[in-house]
């Protein structure tokens, strides 16, 4: 039977720059993070980009 | 051969430090004379270290902050 | 997991089992040590995916240079080897690491989770779609993100802006905005995808710096930068860059014969045709929901709107249809990257909350192996000279620099990775500290600014002190600086080797300061920003004291009618208002304002006050401060001397209450930009654009053959709220553009109101006769922010906004550690991301509030018992109060001997003191005064 306690283990889905912002903030502060991305490497759409506004830091 | 100026540059974490990697960031070419010494404040840079620069041969000190 | 997808998920809130399918990479991961010996040998070329099909990549490949993980992958749909077993395998053989296994297998995982949370981004609109763009047909048509790869150091052309048919450096080229977007006919994206305005201008800026004289033109309908800050970039790329913008959609772009040249015909804003060449085209193309994605909505059984994006309330705006299941990101709306980053953090504070319970019960603290005493030894030192793949390498002539760092004093141990940060080398660096014995480690490489804290924890993990390392920034401050001087590159790298070496040989362990954190929270305003950030944390289990000025919460909320998705905004309020009341973790303060503060990060002690000064004294480990705003009164337009000329929030109030001026108007004309995008305030206010047309849709609804016009600068019904602007428009609303030069005037004519604007279709000016006009005027600042400005040293931005840690990475953070911010305190916005960054400063303060204590860095000054004599010199400059002076009685002479005392939860080691003193009596560890002269000696030593 499925216990119904809940479980302190959280699935984020997507390793753009949101999803690695979720699973920090949750390991952060107590939760076990499995961050599943599609690709063979996170960072998502932002590590393609060369420059940001408005710093113009490398987005690395 | 031609002169090549000696300068220290003293730059603040926060603020120069900062410029001279956005600097490199940019690929912004500059004359390569500078030894940059990071420091946490311009503040923290002693009166001394100024003349101990020129005493052992600087022929130029930048305080950045 | 990488390579893996969600292929079921079952259970419900508390405990979902998920499947998760893990494709085959072909290579060991645990094996991979990203020499990149395979992709030199693999024959298969394929357009690159990170490049944007700019650049190629081969069949064994890695994504970019500094991926997470750096380990090398197979792409089974090009790979030689895999589509004719016994062909090829190359790079299987070259492997020196024997990483290479051509009979990897698809994995299942079954996964068991309290919360899932999607984040799983768009993709940008596919152009060659249509033909009209002629992209896929002409080489010199390109997406912004190709243009984005042209444009970068890392990209198939190294930053050259070349165009793509005859590698000609590019002289003028034109921005296509809305491709993909604001289009239901060649795309059937209706909606507005928000981030290509900004990209767009971000881009002609940029490359103005590549080609000197380039002539960059944006064909754009609006100009949709309502972003904190972005205006002000629009109106300086406009006026300082010289970025051309043209208020006209392109339809088509045509070759100019076999030139390679496009040509463009457009209307100008003479209402000429115009016919102009380029010689590249970029067109901004929009987000949009990628299939898999709503394949991913459809598993997890959440409602998707008719666009593809996951269905959320304004007033939950990370939760979705089904418990349990949060959206953050582009998913659940198209959003720029702060926005973005914001969400994210809300997902987990939502997460957070659902979770509470559960909180630590599975997670371990990474252990670091005991701290290996060096105090005793003379310097080991190991130098570790990183070629940053040809970054560094490209440039300098590493090989140089690593032999001469072994001819300095006390390097015992010298070696060249080819990206020191990459997840491998640094357990090669580990094992090497341990095997060698090395006491002090130089990291010749990047800037410590973004990599010194990795370094240490390098240190950390082989048993030395974290303070033992010191960086020599060969490549921002060097290669990339003199990439046309390799020899004098090569020289200086020497000589900052040769400085950190100096450095780091004087340098002692230092440790960490440790500081007990008040699991306790403080919330400045109660309007939705604060009760939302205050109930997510108190539902997280921690102690809030939610302070609030006036005599009831609800802020600006209270003045509102629909969000732009229609929801209530008064019921939610309630709602809102009633359940932070219930919630026996919060404390309300009404009536109450901070009138002091003092204290750190997780030790704050603020006192609080009425008007009668009562006061209140509240210990708190984290801060929010969700101040809010307010709306602009208006100087112009007769406001104030011409009765029917209002304010939005004023007529609302009218209309609702059905007041005859408002439900007998038949013709109402609405002013956009009243007070903002001009003079000191340069800045779009957000939320006027949307509420305007829901007014209008309003009026229009109520009785249709009324006149209603809205005289706009940008229409700025960004995201999803586009629909809202169609609608007006089907409905008959008519929106007229203005310019800041032609401004519409307001007079009164036989008692009726008279609106003059120059029509820039028409080519005249027009006199609209008016029963009421309606300002929509600007959101302005709090101007108690002055006040919590010196408070808690948190700073204001040009416009009076509260500025954020990174306008990109930390949105919610201050620059002061444990306060954060939230809502209109930080820019204007509408309710749902007031709401997303109420959430996100509670998943930001839970970060904090989940441990007992909180380490400190161990920068900080050392008083220097034996040379102060208490001159108190430093005491006066510290900016941080951090020094007092104690007295103590010494021995013999029975003199009173003065000296003085750091408090380090308070220093911040920016070193004043030290910059003062005379007699060298207080150093900050790890820059004394030692260290620095050493530094300078030895860069003066050659």
């Amino acid at each position: 039977m499925l216990d119904t306690k809940k479980l302190g283990s959280v699935m984020v889905v997507g390793g753009g720059i949101t999803g690695i912002q979720t699973a920090l903030d949750l390991a952060d502060s107590g939760y076990y993070v499995y961050l599943v991305e599609r690709s063979g490497a996170i960072g998502g759409a932002m590590a393609q980009l060369d420059k940001t506004f408005p710093t113009n830091d490398c987005s690395m | 051969m031609s002169y090549e100026p000696k300068i220290i540059a003293f730059c603040c974490n926060w603020c120069s430090y900062a410029a001279a990697d956005l600097a490199g960031t940019a690929r912004m070419q500059y004359p390569p004379n500078v030894r940059i010494i990071r420091v946490m404040c311009s503040g923290m840079v002693h009166p001394e270290f100024v003349l101990n620069a020129f005493s052992q041969g600087a022929d130029g000190v930048l305080v950045l902050g | 997991m990488t390579l893996s997808e969600v292929t079921g998920i079952a259970g419900e809130a508390g405990n979902f089992q998920v499947t998760v399918k893990e494709h085959p990479r072909y290579v060991d991961m645990d094996k991979c040590i990203a020499c990149g010996e395979c992709t030199t040998k693999c024959p298969k070329k394929v357009p690159s995916e990170y490049d944007a099909a700019t650049g190629k990549r081969k069949a064994i490949y890695v994504k970019y240079a500094q991926a997470v993980p750096l380990k090398y992958q197979i792409d089974p749909v090009n790979c030689i080897r895999l589509n004719k077993p016994g062909a090829c395998g190359f790079c299987e053989k070259v492997c020196p690491a024997d990483a290479v296994n051509f009979d990897d297998t698809e994995k299942m995982h079954q996964l068991n989770v309290g919360a899932v949370v999607l984040a799983p981004g768009f993709e940008t609109f596919d152009p060659a779609k249509n033909w009209t763009w002629g992209y896929g047909r002409y080489p010199n048509v390109v997406t912004a993100m190709q243009f984005e790869r042209y444009l970068s150091a890392s990209g198939p052309t190294e930053g050259h802006l070349n165009r793509p048919s005859d590698g000609k450096e590019v002289t003028k080229v034109a921005f296509l905005q809305c491709v993909g977007s604001r289009d239901e006919h060649k795309c059937g994206n209706g909606y507005c995808s928000s981030v290509c305005c900004m990209y767009a201008i971000k881009e002609a800026v940029m490359a103005k710096d590549h080609v000197a004289g380039l002539q960059t033109s944006i064909f754009m309908m609006d100009m949709r930068t309502h972003g904190k800050e972005f205006d002000r970039y629009y109106v300086n790329a406009e006026r300082d860059a010289g970025v051309r913008f043209v208020r006209c959609r392109v339809h088509g772009v045509e070759p100019e014969g076999d030139s390679g040249d496009l040509r463009l015909h457009y209307i100008n804003e003479e209402g000429r045709q115009v016919e102009e060449y380029f010689d590249m085209v970029v067109l901004s193309v929009g987000l949009q929901i990628p299939d898999y994605v709503k394949e991913l909505g459809a598993i997890a059984g959440i409602r998707l709107t008719h666009d593809g994006f996951a269905s959320t309330s304004d007033f939950s705006p990370v939760s979705t249809s089904k418990p349990g299941i949060f959206t953050c990101g582009v998913f659940s709306g198209p959003k720029d990257i702060p926005q973005s980053v914001m969400e994210g953090s809300a997902a987990a504070a939502a997460v957070a909350d659902s979770l509470a319970p559960a909180r630590g019960e599975l997670t371990a603290e990474k252990t670091f192996p005991k701290q290996r005493e060096v105090g005793g030894e003379a310097p080991n030192t190991g130098v570790f000279v990183c070629h940053c793949g040809s970054n560094i390498a490209g440039v300098v002539d590493v090989e140089a620099v690593a032999a001469y760092a072994e001819t300095l004093p006390g390097v015992g141990h010298v070696e060249r990775n080819l990206f020191s940060c990459s997840q491998d080398t640094q357990e090669q660096m580990t094992q090497i500290i341990k095997e060698k014995k090395l006491n002090r480690v130089v990291v010749a490489a990047c800037t410590p600014r973004t990599h010194e804290p990795l370094f240490r924890e390098t240190l950390k993990s082989a048993g030395l002190n974290e303070y033992l390392v010191e960086m020599a920034n060969i490549r921002n401050q060097n290669s990339w600086v003199h990439s046309n001087d390799p020899t004098t590159a090569t020289a200086k790298a020497k000589d900052l080797v040769r400085m950190a070496v100096a450095k780091v040989n004087q340098q002692e362990s230092l440790e960490p300061i440790s500081v007990p954190i008040t699991q306790k929270a403080l919330v400045v305003g109660g309007g939705i920003a604060g009760m939302s950030a205050a109930l997510n944390m108190a539902e997280q289990g921690f102690a809030v004291n939610l302070v609030e000025k006036t005599d009831k919460l609800g802020g600006n909320a209270l003045l509102l009618g629909h969000s732009w998705s229609g929801e209530s905004i008064q019921d939610r309020t309630r709602k809102l208002i009633d359940t932070v009341h219930k919630n026996e973790n919060i404390v309300v303060h009404h009536g109450f304002e901070v009138t002091d503060a003092k204290g750190f990060v997780g030790n704050f002690t603020s006192t609080i006050a009425t008007k009668d000064g009562l006061e209140k004294t509240i210990e708190h480990g984290v801060g929010v401060i969700a101040t809010g705003g307010g709306a602009l009164r208006p100087s112009e337009y007769g406001y104030g001397s011409i009765p029917n000329v209002v304010t939005a929030l004023e007529f609302d109030r009218l209309f609702e209450l059905k007041e005859h001026r408002a439900a007998n108007a038949k013709s109402v004309v609405f002013i956009q930009c009243v007070g903002s995008r001009e003079g000191n305030r340069l800045y779009c206010s957000k939320v006027c654009c949307t509420h305007s047309v829901q007014s209008a849709i309003s009026l229009k609804q109520e009785d249709p053959t009324r006149m209603v016009y809205i005289l706009y600068r940008d229409m700025r019904t960004y995201g999803q709220r586009e629909e809202l602007y169609k609608k007006a428009r089907a409905l008959g609303v008519i929106f007229i553009n203005y310019e800041l030069h032609g401004k519409p005037s307001v007079s009164v004519e036989n008692k009726r109101l008279s609106v003059e604007v120059w029509d820039h279709i028409l080519h005249r000016p027009l006199a609209i006769k008016a029963d009421m006009v309606v300002l929509a005027t600007a959101i302005v600042p709090n101007p108690d922010g002055e006040k919590l400005n010196k408070l808690y040293k948190i700073s204001l931005d040009g416009d009076g906004f509260f500025q954020e840690a990174h306008a990109k990475l930390r949105p919610v953070d201050c620059a002061t550690d444990g306060m954060f911010l939230a809502g209109l305190a930080h820019y204007p916005k509408p309710v749902e991301e007031s709401v997303n960054q109420a959430l996100a400063a509670s998943a930001r303060a839970a970060t904090l509030l989940s441990k007992t204590s909180v380490s400190l860095d161990a920068v900080k000054a050392q008083p220097i018992l034996e040379n102060c004599d208490g001159c108190a010199l430093c005491i006066d400059v510290c900016p941080y109060h951090a020094i007092d002076l104690a007295e103590h009685p010494v021995g013999e002479d029975g003199m009173v001997h003065k000296y003085i005392t750091v408090n380090k939860a308070q220093c911040k080691g920016c070193g004043l003191c030290q910059g003062t003193c005379p007699k060298r009596g207080v150093a900050v560890q790890g820059y004394t005064m030692e260290q620095i002269a050493s530094q300078v000696e030895a860069a003066l030593a050659v």
